[in-house]
């Protein structure tokens, strides 16, 4: 299977998780019929044609890097949707918006052109892959499972299933980034909405 | 998780982690081809032509020259009804020495784009041509996904006929965000050991120049970016090799100061300290330049800060502290000369490529002995 074939695979399998996600919504009761069809609309949705183009083209003109990490994360909560078993806790998805959070506050502001460094650079380099492994050992010591989610970058790195040759865009994307902003901001309003109850209770 | 398992986690983070990094190697610049320069014992010559008379069609712009090691010039612009109009194509023309310009030739549209490149695009933009010192050419344009240029993006094909069939395009990845938006207008340098070091800018949220720089890996493409200045003062960026580390870029100007900037290098293209303003006016318009033999730096640009009404050639000294003007190439109000081109030919000659009018791409071919005329008579031809 040449590149220009897996590219686009792996470049349709956050999409379509996502989609799956989305159809299969939040009724607790999933029969395998409701399943398979959902996962095989969601498929079905990518193919529909928008303006000529199926709409999963213009997904890869939007994005034809999802990151490992947003796609590994969209499979996991796919896998909780379907197995109803809790495979991600609430420490590991900490995790994963502290860490995406994080890695987009240093790339996309210098990325976009705030200052002369542009941190996108480093990825070309041994930087981003050595801090990125750091930072699965340290979860992985923890017993974080998000640390195995970090472990997907380098590997689809090496499998080269991206278009681009960055180790940023192996990591993050704007969808990760952003979602882990927004996650980030509600942890945060919720854990100071706890101390300011336990504080007045305190009172 | 167990211990065991945690162990084993770490070690694949490490293995995948060594084998990535074992992939990539630092950026190093093999260090600037610089530029032939010409004789000034010549006898003045200047001449001025179109490229494309008589294509008649209602906007071209921006047009890059190369040269092939046979010594056939080319020559690619855009052109269609408006910027970033879905009937925007690439145009490519050659010249062989004696004969006249090809007629345009179609060599990229947006339906071939988007063929090539598995998805919608809107439209075309800038692009240019790099003659690889095996014989090839090899093409970088700008496609639009949505929007304007913000919403551009950088591609690449290559030619081994001499630009009468391309490979299928390759999009570059090169910036983090959905990849928006690089684009590439000025002329690229060869670098030393094979590859080229292309000034590109983006124009996203902020406005600020680039260098790619672009290699081959066992026939791979390989490419970097590396930045010359952040923020949202300046962009389009010319560059100059001076010696192999040495380097100056000419920037345009997208701030009040309405003046070009110029910046410089000691690293090969690495670092770029300083940004200052020069004295020459810029309307936020393209500019090139050139290294002149005896030192000096011979700059193309519109003399005005308000508008494109005039294309204007001007000589910075040895020190780049004080700049002559020596002549105007073209000069008439309301009228729009813009995005010169700069480039040398084997031969010495300076060329210059630049839009005329929004209808036209008009060449000028001089010598360093004509500019040393100008320079003491300051006549407009």
């Amino acid at each position: 299977m040449t590149q220009q074939m897996i590219h686009p695979l792996y470049g349709a399998l956050a999409p379509w998780l996502a989609l799956s996600l989305l159809v299969l919504g939040r009724n607790p009761r999933l029969s395998r019929t409701r399943i398979t069809g959902s996962l095989l609309l969601a498929l079905f949705l990518l193919r529909i044609p928008v303006g000529g183009w199926p709409l999963f083209a213009w997904c890869r003109t939007l994005e034809m890097n999802p990151s490992f990490t947003l796609t590994g994360l969209l499979g996991i909560a796919l896998w909780q949707r379907l197995s109803g078993k809790v495979i991600f806790r609430s420490e590991d998805w900490r995790a994963a918006w502290i860490v995406g959070s994080l890695a987009s506050l240093v790339l996309y502001p210098m990325g976009l052109g705030l200052t002369s460094i542009d941190p996108y650079s480093w990825g070309w380099g041994p930087t981003v892959p050595i801090l990125t492994a750091a930072c699965a050992t340290l979860l992985l010591i923890q017993g974080n499972r998000f640390g195995i989610i970090l472990i997907l970058p380098p590997l689809g790195s090496l499998l080269h299933l991206q278009e681009s040759a960055n180790f940023w865009d192996a990591l993050i994307d704007p969808f990760y980034g952003g979602l882990s902003l927004i996650a980030l901001f509600y942890l945060i309003m919720a854990h100071i909405n706890r101390w300011k109850k336990s504080h007045q209770a305190g009172k | 998780m167990s211990i065991p398992a945690r162990v084993l986690l770490v070690l694949l983070a490490g293995l995948f982690c060594w084998g990535v990094i074992r992939n990539v190697s630092p950026l190093k610049t093999g260090g600037f081809v610089t530029e032939q320069t010409g004789r000034i014992d010549e006898k003045p010559f200047f001449n001025k032509e179109l490229i494309n008379p008589e294509q008649g069609l209602p906007m071209v712009h921006v047009a890059s020259l190369a040269q092939m090691p046979d010594g056939i010039m080319a020559a690619v612009w855009y052109g269609g009804t408006a910027e970033c109009q879905p009937d925007v194509k690439i145009y490519f023309s050659q010249h062989e020495p004696g004969a006249a310009w090809t007629a345009p030739r179609v060599i990229m549209t947006r339906e071939r784009a988007e063929q090539d490149l598995r998805r919608p695009v809107k439209s075309l933009g800038n692009a240019l041509l790099l003659a690889n010192p095996t014989g090839s050419l090899q093409l970088l344009f700008v496609s639009i996904a949505m929007g304007k240029w913000s919403g551009s993006q950088l591609n690449t094909c290559l030619s081994k006929d001499g630009g009468l069939t391309w490979s299928r395009a390759e999009r570059l990845t090169l910036s983090p965000f959905f990849n928006f938006s690089e684009l590439v207008r000025n002329r690229a340098i060869a670098q030393q050991g094979g590859g080229w070091c292309v000034p590109i800018y983006q124009e996203f949220l902020g406005k600020f120049p680039e260098l790619l720089w672009l290699g081959e890996c066992k026939g791979e493409l390989t490419y970097r970016k590396t930045r010359i200045a952040g923020g949202c003062s300046t962009f389009q960026p010319s560059l100059i090799p001076v010696s192999e580390e040495y380097a100056e870029v000419l920037l345009r100007d997208y701030t009040i100061s309405r003046k070009i900037h110029i910046s410089s290098s000691y690293d090969g293209g690495l670092d770029w300290p300083f940004v200052t303003a020069t004295e020459l006016p810029n309307p936020d318009a393209g500019i090139s330049g050139l290294q002149l033999s005896d030192g000096g730096l011979l700059v193309a640009f519109n003399d005005s800060a308000k508008d494109r009404s005039n294309l204007t050639l001007a000589i910075a000294s040895k020190d780049r502290k004080t700049w002559r003007r020596i002549v105007a190439l073209e000069n008439e109000p309301d009228a729009n000369f813009s995005y010169p081109f700069l480039m040398r030919s084997s031969d010495g000659m300076i060329r210059m490529a630049y839009t005329r009018r929004g209808k036209a791409i008009a060449l000028t071919g001089f010598n360093e002995a004509w500019i040393r005329k100008q320079e003491a008579t300051s006549i407009t031809p």
